[in-house]
């Protein structure tokens, strides 16, 4: 029993179904069976087949119709021969006993076309394409039938022949009876066209599979043989048509052996095809003409003449608004500005002088009064003190120490109480004091005490002799490094101009450590670590100490010095606390109310923070505060 | 003349240092005149003072005095010493002056270069070995037995002293450390619980050596006050 094709996939299916097993199309209403050649040839071709023909290669033999449907029209009967044709040409053309002769057939394609072959007619399948059509147009479709059955009539010339017989007035009364079709068929007769044009019908199959692929778009039968009528008719369709074929033929015709009998070469390509139909074409140099390669003359290194650019400077108004407020602002700077008005009374000021005056009362009152009241200090509660009066009673008689007053006049209240004790201990030992410092004011300050402290001392009118005022020390930390070294170099000579290195005491001294002691004063903390960074090592190599007077803010930073172990100062006198108790150890204990306003100067201020911290936790927790805080 | 002039210089330095004293003490009532004025004299007169010490002091005895001496061709012998410590220096000082002007300033750099240079070696050299060796090595020893006292009284306060000492530095040096391991991306950076304890505990020792120092600063202001009440009294009862 023959089998039925497909008309969607054209594949050959059992003619008991009633649908494609492939793909599941109607077979009864599209499906064909596969007639008989002498079928094929008795049946009359479309015109626009019999163009397609003769734009490929031979014209085809014109044939009577024998259609026994009178009242169709040649153009649908056209329209219907080239959807049946290849599904009834598909199975008498490829064999399975005849694969040599259809391998010959794909590689050597015919020379003539063959002849378009119209296939039976399935009245269902009219129907159901007229009813997708548009089957509301009954009377459309009989207006067309006269020019139909002309053209089904007469002889379908070559198109040689078209195009240098058809007269302009015969061309325009085509190209006017096409016009005048409605919509629909024109819509109907274009799709045809393009199934026409791809090459499901009115070809072998071995060509259809072969001709897109070798054959070029350029050397394919192009539209110049067709007549201008058709031109007219297809202008848009004419590039799909070109497209279309090739991706239906490949996927729906090949039959698996023959698939399987391919070559490897000739499948396609599975990498990516760079696009270069938007590529620029070169228009110069060798490569010229060529699309998709990089230009051998670039453009940018193509000499050319420079853009000339104006050096005027565009200045907008809103550019020369803001310069203006920068002129402004910036001339404003120098301007003085008047301070605002400060009242006198104010809750600070008043604050201020409260507190002050409960400071200063009651240490005024004990000053005036030289009251001693509170117990003074005693020398062994102090650390370093008992240290450094051992050092100082250790010196033998006529020790040359060296002395620096690194204390600011400032402090001078501070600190002259213990600098004095110790200056005067020292002469009383006769020794010979080395005056330095690392501040301009030291050596002022070193001149003032010595001669008040021998004064005190009740000493000779002439002054105390035996010391030498070498100065100041410049460089700072650099310095101190020298004098440490060679303090001969460092400070060749006295204040007074002398050279108190030539002689005795110092002419024997090199550097820090020939000297006996090494007395250090000031209230700096900072200079007190330099001194003992620098000459540290050294006096503890030599055994010589290093005694520290300094001040009571610098005291928590230098005591670690004195209370490690080993002691890197092995005496320490700190502030006024400090300076009483060494007072003490000599049975020097003035009673000048200093210490006493000092005790109520501390206490005071101890009951001042105490009732300020007391006074802002309870303004603060006050709810009108608290109000303000969330 | 000059003996009653040094007879007088102690009462008229009184009285300028009396009234000084007023002016700045005047500070109390808020910022005046007065106070300005004696700032502006204490600034000036120490700035004159420290110029002429310098030039006195340094320029005229370390730089020009061996150079007469020299050429008056009482010490020849010290020419090569003179020459090499005080020449370099003369012609660094000279080189200096070439900061005075923006277009000669580049000039001067390598003597600021060298300044630079040879003032870090000398502090961090010192640092080194005046302060951070040995007191490194007095922390560690701080709890060793064999300079324990020998009586149990103060052996428990020698202990206390040093473990308070310990605990000190070692949190207030976790306090200061701020490096924490790499966390994931997004997660959010955080101490470790146990070094953020530690850390809070060395910021209360920091708190403490804070309000220490400053209780320093604010006893010797306040013995300095009570040194010029005493003066100002002194300079009453003299003229009185």
């Amino acid at each position: 029993m023959a089998e039925i094709i497909c008309p969607l996939c054209g594949k050959p299916n059992p003619p008991e179904l009633d649908e494609c097993q492939y793909c599941q199309a109607p077979l009864k209403s599209g499906g064909f069976l596969p007639s008989a050649p002498e079928d094929i040839e008795a049946e009359g071709t479309s015109p626009l087949s019999e163009v397609e023909d003769k734009a490929g290669a031979e014209p085809s033999t014109p044939k009577p119709a024998a259609y026994p449907e009178e009242s169709i029209p040649d153009w649908l009967k056209a329209t219907e021969a080239g959807f049946t044709q290849p599904s009834e040409e598909e199975p008498e053309a490829t064999p399975p006993e005849d694969l040599t002769e259809q391998i010959d057939s794909i590689i050597n394609p015919p020379d003539s076309t063959p002849t378009s072959q119209e296939g039976a007619v399935d009245d269902d399948w009219l129907d159901s394409l007229l009813a997708d059509a548009g089957a509301g147009e009954p009377e459309a479709l009989s207006n067309e039938e006269e020019p139909a059955e002309k053209s089904e009539v007469e002889p379908e010339p070559s198109a040689e022949e078209i195009e240098q017989e058809v007269s302009p007035k015969e061309e325009q009364t085509a190209s006017q009876e096409l016009f005048d079709k409605p919509d629909w068929l024109a819509n109907l007769e274009a799709s045809s066209t393009i199934k026409l044009e791809g090459g499901m019908f009115g070809a072998e199959p071995g060509q259809e599979e072969i001709a897109p692929k070798e054959v070029p778009e350029e050397e394919s039968p192009e539209p110049i043989d067709q007549p201008d009528w058709l031109n007219k008719v297809l202008p848009e369709e004419q590039p799909e048509s070109a497209e279309e074929p090739e991706e239906g033929l490949a996927a729906a015709e090949l039959p698996t052996w023959l698939e399987a009998l391919r070559p490897p070469e000739a499948t396609s390509p599975t990498g990516p095809v760079e696009d270069i139909s938007s590529a620029e074409v070169v228009t110069a140099g060798p490569l010229s003409g060529l699309r998709g390669v990089i230009s051998a003359q670039p453009s940018a290194i193509r000499p050319q003449k420079p853009p000339t650019y104006s050096i005027k400077l565009r200045v907008t108004d809103e550019q020369q608004a803001r310069m203006q407020m920068m002129e402004e602002l910036l001339a404003d700077e120098g301007k003085p500005k008047p301070l605002p008005a400060q009242h006198v009374i104010t809750s600070q000021n008043i604050l201020r002088l409260i507190i002050a005056i409960v400071l200063l009362l009651p240490m005024v009152w004990m000053i005036i009064g030289k009251r001693q009241q509170t117990s003074m200090p005693q020398p062994g509660n102090v650390p370093g003190v008992v240290d450094f009066t051992q050092s100082i009673q250790n010196l033998p008689p006529g020790a040359v120490v060296l002395v620096a007053f690194d204390y600011e006049a400032g402090f001078a209240g501070e600190m002259n109480l213990a600098v004095t004790n110790v200056i005067s201990q020292l002469m009383n030992k006769n020794a010979y004091l080395t005056l330095v410092s690392t501040i301009s004011s030291g050596p002022a300050m070193a001149e003032s005490v010595i001669k008040a402290t021998y004064t005190e001392l009740g000493g000779a009118q002439e002054g105390y002799v035996d010391y030498a005022n070498l100065g100041y020390i410049p460089g700072g930390t650099m310095g101190l490094l020298g004098l440490v070294n060679s303090p001969k170099s460092i400070l060749p000579y006295s204040l007074d101009g002398s050279n108190v290195w030539a002689g005795a005491p110092l002419n024997s001294i090199t550097s820090i450590e020939g000297f006996s002691a090494v007395v250090v004063m000031t209230n700096d903390p900072d200079t007190a670590r330099i001194w003992i960074e620098q000459a540290g090592p050294k006096l503890l190599g030599a055994g010589t100490p290093l005694l520290i007077v300094t001040s009571a803010q610098a005291e928590p930073l230098i005591r670690p010095y004195f209370k490690s172990s080993p002691a890197q100062v092995q005496g320490l006198i700190a502030g006024l606390t400090g300076g009483i108790a060494y007072a003490r150890t000599f049975g020097n204990t003035q009673v000048n109310g200093e210490w006493d306003a000092f005790s109520a100067g501390i206490t005071i201020s101890v009951l001042i923070l105490l009732i300020g911290s007391i006074a802002g936790v309870l303004v603060k927790m006050l709810p009108d505060n608290r109000k303000k805080e969330s | 003349m000059l003996e009653q002039l040094a007879q007088l210089a102690d009462p008229i330095g009184a009285v300028i240092g009396f009234l000084l004293t007023v002016m700045v003490l005047s500070y109390i009532i808020g910022d005046n005149f007065l106070f300005r004025l004696a700032v502006h004299i204490f600034i000036g007169v120490a700035s004159g003072y420290a110029a002429v010490l310098i030039l006195y002091n340094v320029l005229w005895y370390q730089v020009l005095v061996p150079v007469l001496q020299i050429l008056s061709g009482d010490k020849f012998t010290d020419l090569t010493s003179y020459v090499i410590s005080v020449v370099p220096a003369v012609i660094l000082g000279f080189w200096m002056f070439t900061k005075a002007s923006p277009r000669t300033a580049r000039w001067g750099t390598p003597v600021l270069a060298f300044l630079a240079g040879v003032g870090a070696a000398t502090v961090v050299v010192g640092a080194i070995r005046g302060t951070i060796f040995p007191q490194v090595g007095a922390s560690v020893n701080i709890l060793n037995i064999q300079s324990s006292p020998p009586e149990l009284n103060k052996l428990v306060g020698w202990f206390i002293n040093g473990l308070i000492i310990l605990v000190g530095t070692v949190t207030t040096l976790i306090y200061f450390n701020f490096g924490i391991k790499r966390q994931e991306e997004g997660v959010p950076v955080q101490r470790s619980v146990f070094m953020g304890y530690l850390s809070t505990v060395g910021q209360g020792f920091i708190v403490i050596t804070l309000g220490v120092l400053f209780t320093g600063v604010y006893i010797a202001t306040l013995t300095s006050l009570i040194d010029r009440i005493r003066f100002l009294w002194d300079v009453i009862l003299r003229f009185i």
